[in-house]
């Protein structure tokens, strides 16, 4: 067989796993804060006997697209939408902290502010737990304030703020759980300049038209390697009815 | 096959889900005392297909790796305790809750579940009883010769008797309100249980304690928006479509290859 089949066959097995990396985005359409995958492709040339014409095609995902999902409005306090580019913090299974820009959060059973995914919401010092309270609300600045249980409105307190961060984009990774941390994995320092705004819920940014063409472009580009698997076939089958003696 | 497949699975799955928590809000639009429910979705782990880092030769490295998620998966479907509207009804036993707190309802195990749902009858005995016929607790003995009865903000329920000048104290409604009022379990019938996740009951007065005041002559719609809910319809409907668009576009690819080949 020619080599030349091989280069088809990477080519239609990395645009596969680009329908791959699309689907997951279409998947996560409804995925409170979720930051979709960018799929490309980059040619490794092959170098070995000949001239060094083979290129394969490489997929890899180079990052996510930062770019802010929609706001919607629920009215329900702790649904938290951080304006521009903070992020919150919260504690990832390992103990570690992490990042995250899914804002629907609610009191564990612990008294504990957790994420809709049940990851602790972190403040400077450690998780922030929520004393049994009649109302609570979240400030701009993620400051909460609850009214303790029996107490007058005038008798509001202070429960930690929610910590923010404004990470650096370059070094900002998505890990396998979902959630995105530092490059270096250590802690980002706490900003206190960003802004968020309560009773409003910030929806996954996949971008639906965007993924459709991707869809499309993935299709066509996998009919393409296999059309030219095909021509290494058809190449094939040709030099056999030469050679063959009638 | 491949698992593009199996990702556009996990997301019709995950929109089925949400179409279901919106068509069982839309059912109980009209429901007193609904609280509405809301599907929550996260994404599930991710595959390092290529570890970025990863050395290409002795000197130079992978800039960028290959992460291939695996799709979506619903968590939660969570219940809004937002206030619902009320609804004047003139009726002496309709009492709707105007602010925290739930009415306690003896259940026949001998267990209390709690409600929003203030649309209360009276049974043969004389006892206040919900529609499906579970008394309130503390019980409320009504006499059978009653002119009227008056139900205050702090739950003091009074009767006019005939040959009596003054009222007469029938009992004390009392709320009991929960630090997570979403940990609730709902148990269908206007009905919710206590769990881990909502804490214990902390009964009280009405209008005391931040527990709100009761509202005689009313009461609480279901809390779910018509118009929000079918804009989620169509968000959800045409999310659907697009993973299946996937599928199919995933089936297109493998059905060129075994035709092609």
């Amino acid at each position: 067989m020619d080599r030349m089949i091989y280069i088809g066959m990477s080519g239609a097995k990395e645009a596969m796993l680009a329908q791959s990396v699309n689907a997951n985005n279409l998947a996560n359409i409804s995925t409170a804060g979720f930051r979709a995958d960018l799929a490309q492709f980059r040619s490794q040339p092959l170098f070995g006997p000949g001239l060094p014409s083979r290129a394969f095609g490489m997929a890899e995902s180079p990052g996510v697209d930062f770019s802010p999902g929609g706001f919607e409005a629920t009215g329900r306090s702790l649904d938290i939408a951080v304006e521009g580019e903070g992020w919150i913090a919260v504690q990832a299974r390992d103990g570690k902290e992490a990042y995250t820009r899914a804002g629907n959060m609610r009191v564990g059973p612990d008294g504990v502010m957790v994420t809709g995914s049940g990851y602790p919401v972190m403040t400077d010092g450690g998780a922030l737990s929520i004393p049994p309270a009649e109302s609570m609300s979240v400030g701009a600045d993620g400051l909460v304030t609850i009214r303790p249980l029996g107490q007058s409105a005038a008798a509001l307190a202070q429960v930690g703020r929610i910590k923010l961060v404004k990470p650096d984009f370059r070094s900002f990774v998505k890990g396998d759980d979902g959630l995105f941390r530092a490059k270096s994995g250590e802690p980002l320092p706490a900003d206190g300049n960003l802004r968020l705004q309560s009773g409003v819920i910030e929806h996954s940014n996949v971008n639906v038209v965007d993924a459709m063409v991707n869809m499309i472009t993935a299709s066509r580009n996998y009919e393409l390697h296999v059309k030219s698997m095909k021509a290494a076939e058809e190449n094939d089958q040709a030099s056999d009815t030469i050679l063959r003696i009638s | 096959m491949d698992r593009a497949l199996w990702i556009s699975r996990t997301g019709l799955e995950a929109q089925q889900t949400k179409m279901a928590v919106i068509s069982n809000n839309l059912a109980n639009v009209s429901t007193t005392g609904f609280k509405k429910g809301r599907a929550v979705f996260e994404d599930l782990i991710y595959q390092n297909v290529r570890q970025a880092g990863g050395q290409t030769s002795e000197n130079t490295y992978l800039p960028s790796g290959l992460m291939l998620g695996s799709g979506a998966r619903t968590v939660a479907t969570e219940k809004l305790h937002t206030q619902g509207n009320t609804i004047q009804t003139e009726n002496a036993y309709d009492l709707a809750i105007m602010g925290r707190g739930f009415f306690q309802i003896l259940m026949p195990d001998g267990g209390i579940a709690y409600s929003r749902d203030g649309g209360f009858k009276v049974d043969a005995q004389g006892a206040l009883v919900t529609s499906s016929g579970h008394p309130l607790q503390p019980a409320i003995q009504t006499p059978p010769n009653a002119l009227s009865v008056t139900v205050g903000d702090d739950g003091v329920v009074t009767a006019t008797v005939p040959g009596s000048v003054g009222a007469v104290q029938l009992g004390n409604i009392q709320l009991a309100d929960f630090v997570n009022p979403s940990g609730l379990q709902p148990v269908g019938q206007n009905l919710f249980k206590q769990t881990v996740a909502s804490g214990p009951p902390l009964p009280g007065v009405p209008s005391a304690d931040g527990l709100g005041n009761l509202l005689q002559g009313s009461l609480e719609s279901s809390n779910v928006n018509v118009a929000a809910e079918l804009v989620d319809m169509i968000e959800t409907q045409r999310a659907y479509e697009m993973n299946s668009k996937c599928v199919q576009a995933v089936d297109g690819m493998l059905r060129f290859i075994t035709n092609n080949l």
